[in-house]
């Protein structure tokens, strides 16, 4: 029996390619686990889940393996999701191929019963629908409560990814496609090549034709499809890329051949076919592109030869992002004194630019009142946003005034703070399928901000893969006081000659500090309470959106 | 050898793994008792916990030494 066993904190594609080990199934059956809305009887937002992935996968095999000596079936494939899992979407999905439907159901079912008595999966928590003020409420009784308004890094991110929902796909054309993200499995619809097609300019002859010499009876160029059945002594021109006119052939190169009138004598004998035979490259039905890939130009050239062309990927995202801040000037002008040039605008708006954003931004007066009426103007605009950012100014304490004017917008705030530095300010609500930041106005809160956060959650809204975490090693001395908040330390990464990635950590006093935002390319993770890391020491880091395509 | 915790187990240990001599002698009684010295609050779980060793659940049988992964498994809730 073949057996294919994943687990996945990613979410699990709508559509999965059967299996279909050596055609002999007559029955592809599949069932999926969607968390419900509701545990013990009140409204969730999701699920977590947890597992102890070595032996959960061992065990899932050897079920399968002992329930198909009853139920014998060909092929299964159990997909588990593990981590925060929103409402609606799948947590585990089985799909088994037998020879007729009977088996399929009946191993199926048991499975199922088994999965859940002997599978070291563990349903974690609820996540409570009725969030408050960055509070996770427990409802499954069995989590440590976490309280405490500050939200560390991965509880943040987890929320995140938990609220923001993957946005409907659209189809575009393949020239709008670049950028965006794959929204289903794109499996070959037909063989690749989808004939037997020659390497080499030469000639057909059967294969086990012993004869010297052959009498040419056609000639094929690249575009012509010309079946015929060859006889013993008979050869057919045909250039490369050409489609054989039948099976079990082979083609001399021409180099190797005498060629006089209408006759050929083959003068060197090759050991290889120069055939690309039907379906080489790519099988029928076999999956090309998984969903939540980022199309790049080798994909769009992929899905060009499959005909794909008009493939469902994400939508662009619309983002509202309004600066605040009395204290700034745009920054063609030179500030007074008290005063400094905005730098935010910018920063967003480049950023945005790898999640093939439509921006439209603006500027907040720094009273309540005062912006109120000047987003009423353009109420509408905010109201279709999929995404609202504001970055906060340095002279009001953002929590005084983003987070009223989120909730006036109607906005439940899920957290305002998190156990980070530098962004501790960091606001996140949701709004149904909207979502909006309050940004921490330093511009090096920002960008930690905007690399961890509004990253994920773009790429969650766009049905892509968030941020992760690499592992790399310090270039230098990491000089720091022990700080009770987890750090996202600026870094430039380098390549080391051997391959290995290497962090120089940059320089920062403050979040006010911008110098060191040109040079990082990375941000180096250090644990709450730490201190200086020494050199060579191993370390989490977080690689920017510019780099490695991510 | 190395004892992992998951789920609520690691909630009343406050910890994911902890390092502990082999049982001797080598069987799962032995290894319990040495838990529960360590952490009493498993007493209450251990009526519904299995043990597995090298990913694979215990028997009575079953010996445990140095270079084994072990693991307590709570009931479990996949799916």
């Amino acid at each position: 029996m073949q057996i294919e066993v994943q687990l996945t904190s990613s979410p699990i594609a709508e559509k999965i390619c059967p299996l279909r080990p050596g055609g002999t199934a007559g029955a592809w059956v599949e069932f999926r686990g969607i968390v419900r809305g509701e545990e013990d009887g009140r409204p969730i937002s999701a699920l977590e889940y947890e597992a102890y992935p070595e032996m959960a996968e061992r065990e899932i095999r050897r079920l399968l393996m002992e329930i198909s000596a009853k139920h014998p079936c060909i092929a299964a494939k159990v997909v588990h999701r593990v981590g925060v899992i929103p409402v609606g979407e799948t947590a585990v999905y089985v799909g088994v191929a037998s020879p007729h439907r009977g088996e399929a159901f009946a191993l199926l079912a048991e499975f199922m019963d088994r999965l859940k008595q002997d599978v070291p999966i563990w349903k974690r928590g609820a996540r409570s629908a009725e969030h408050r003020l960055g509070t996770n409420q427990n409802i499954a009784g069995n989590m440590p409560s976490r309280c405490s308004a500050l939200q560390s890094l991965d509880e943040a991110t987890a929320e995140i990814r938990a609220r923001c929902q993957p946005l409907p796909g659209v189809r575009v054309p393949l020239t709008e496609a670049l950028g965006r993200v794959l929204r289903e499995t794109v499996c070959a619809p037909e063989d690749l090549p989808p004939f037997d097609r020659s390497t080499r300019d030469g000639y057909a002859i059967l294969a086990d034709d012993p004869a010297e010499t052959f009498s040419v009876v056609d000639t094929l160029h690249a575009a012509d499809w010309k079946p015929r059945q060859l006889k013993p002594g008979e050869a057919v021109r045909v250039a490369t890329g050409s489609a054989l006119p039948g099976s079990g052939l082979r083609v001399v190169m021409q180099e190797n051949v005498e060629r006089t009138g209408d006759r050929i004598r083959i003068a060197r004998r090759e050991t290889a076919a120069n055939i690309s035979f039907r379906g080489e490259d790519v099988r029928a039905g076999a999956p090309l592109l998984p969903a939540g890939v980022k199309l790049n130009a080798g994909a769009l050239a992929l899905l060009a030869t499959m005909g794909n062309v008009n493939p469902l990927v994400s939508p662009h995202l619309r983002v509202v992002h309004y600066t605040t801040g009395d204290e700034l000037v745009p920054p063609d002008q030179t500030p007074k004194p008290g005063q400094i040039r905005e730098s935010n605008s910018i920063l967003i708006r480049s950023l945005l630019q790898d999640f093939l954003c439509d921006v439209e931004q603006g500027h907040l007066p720094e009273n309540f009142e005062l912006a109120k009426s000047a987003i009423e103007n353009r109420r509408s605009k905010i109201e279709n946003a999929d995404l609202l950012l504001i970055s906060g100014g340095a002279s009001v304490g953002e929590k005084d005034f983003t987070r009223p004017l989120l909730e006036w917008l109607g906005f439940e705030i899920v957290f305002s703070q998190i156990n980070l530095r530098p962004g501790r300010p960091l606001i996140f609500g949701v709004k149904g399928a909207r979502v909006a930041f309050g940004l921490p106005g330093n511009p090096l809160s920002h960008f930690v901000c905007f690399h961890f956060a509004v990253a994920t959650a773009l790429a969650q809204l766009s049905g892509g893969t968030a941020p992760i975490f690499l592992r790399g090693q310090l270039a230098e001395k990491l000089d720091d006081q022990p700080c009770p908040r987890e750090t996202l330390w600026p870094a430039k990464l380098e390549w080391e000659p051997g391959g290995s990635v290497r962090l120089h950590p940059l320089a920062w006093a403050n979040s006010g500090n911008v110098a060191s935002l040109a040079a990082a390319n990375a941000l180096v993770r250090v644990p709450a309470n730490q201190g200086s890391l020494e050199k060579f020491t191993g370390v989490d880091f977080l690689p920017l959106t510019a780099m490695l395509g991510m | 050898m190395r004892v992992l915790f998951f789920a609520q187990l690691k909630d009343v240990t406050g910890c994911d793994a902890v390092e502990l001599p082999p049982p001797s002698p080598p069987n799962g009684d032995r290894l319990w008792a040495a838990l529960l010295e360590k952490f009493p609050g498993l007493a209450a779980h251990r009526p519904n916990v299995r043990l597995a060793r090298n990913w694979e659940y215990a028997g009575p049988e079953t010996q445990f030494t140095s270079t084994d992964e072990v693991a307590l498994i709570p009931p479990v809730s996949g799916g």
